[in-house]
């Protein structure tokens, strides 16, 4: 089964069409979306800046990491919820438009970078976290998510743009 | 002078001409200078209300985590402010019947007036009263995160 036909069976999906042809659900559950972007995406921003040494330079990057990772985590997770819903309602238009699939890409790339910057120094970040300068896979770890995630919401925004010129 | 009449010169103005003579590629850049200013100024506010309900990053103190945000908040309105005239000006009288935009506008020209008064006046204590802080925090961010939220809504009332 190809990834169209699965989104047209979302898309043509009772639950699926209730949520496209609701006057409220769509713009509310898009509205959110956007929003929670400035909890998950902001504050990841955040905790890559602090580790390329660009912000909160004076603040120790676990205590950044620990006070702000559940309040990350809580917006990604808005985000991710959000997006599966709209994904659901208007999948197969969505995977038309070609910067929908580079969106994909690039979270996986984020998901993945992150997996292994907290494999590899989440663990020992009250050690380095200390030194002057950190490990260069930490910063570039940082560097990876800077750059994915403002090409995430790069993509994201232009979708409803796209898809505007397109009709 | 109605409003209206306002919309309809600005728009005829020779600026929104030459805006909307532009190709198609500059009004995506004004959308994504526009999210970026959104984000910059969300994150700031967001930071420093967290803390100042206690529930993130409480080793540093207020008046320092309100100075170091407030490059973000003021690069963020810049960006905002130059994004937003150059996809409002073009299309003035199409957004004049929007009820989305006045809210926006409303909301934003709230969002300011608490950010430059209470707000500053509040995050620059130390230990500012805890009600007035929480209240503060609740109002900053509903006001800040509505802006966003009814300028997304801009498209689906068009």
């Amino acid at each position: 089964m190809s990834v169209v036909s699965i989104l047209q069976v979302m898309h043509d999906s009772e639950f699926g069409t209730a949520l496209r042809e609701s006057l409220y659900m769509f713009p509310l559950i898009e509205g959110i979306h956007l929003i929670g972007l400035a909890l998950s995406v902001g504050l990841i921003i955040v905790t890559d800046l602090r580790l390329i040494g660009g912000f909160l330079k004076e603040v120790p990057v676990a205590e950044v990491l620990k006070q702000l990772r559940p309040w990350l985590l809580v917006g990604f997770l808005i985000t991710f919820v959000t997006g599966i819903l709209l994904l659901w309602a208007e999948g197969p238009r969505m995977w038309a438009i070609p910067v929908f699939p580079i969106k994909l890409i690039l979270i996986v790339l984020a998901g993945l970078n992150a997996i292994w910057f907290e494999y590899k120094y989440g663990k020992t970040v009250h050690e380095w976290g200390t030194h002057i300068h950190f490990p260069k896979g930490a910063k570039l770890a940082g560097w990876v998510s800077l750059v994915s995630w403002s090409a995430v919401v790069i993509c994201g925004r232009l979708i409803p743009y796209l898809e505007a010129t397109q009709h | 002078m109605s409003t209206e009449s306002i919309f309809k010169e600005l728009q005829n103005s020779s600026l929104s001409q030459s805006i909307s003579q532009l190709d198609s590629i500059a009004g995506a850049f004004a959308q994504l200078f526009h999210i970026a200013g959104f984000l910059l100024i969300l994150t700031a506010v967001l930071l420093v209300n967290l803390r100042l309900v206690g529930l993130g990053l409480n080793r540093q103190t207020i008046p320092h985590l309100a100075k170091v945000t407030k490059p973000l908040v003021i690069y963020g309105l810049v960006l905002l402010l130059f994004s937003g005239l150059f996809t409002f000006l073009p299309s003035a009288t199409l957004y004049y019947p929007n009820p989305a935009f006045w809210l926006k506008i409303y909301l934003f020209g709230f969002a300011l007036v608490v950010q430059f008064t209470l707000y500053r006046k509040v995050t620059s204590v130390e230990s500012p009263n805890r009600i007035l802080a929480g209240l503060t925090a609740i109002l900053s961010l509903t006001l800040w995160f509505g802006v966003a939220f009814a300028g997304r809504a801009i498209g689906f009332l068009n």
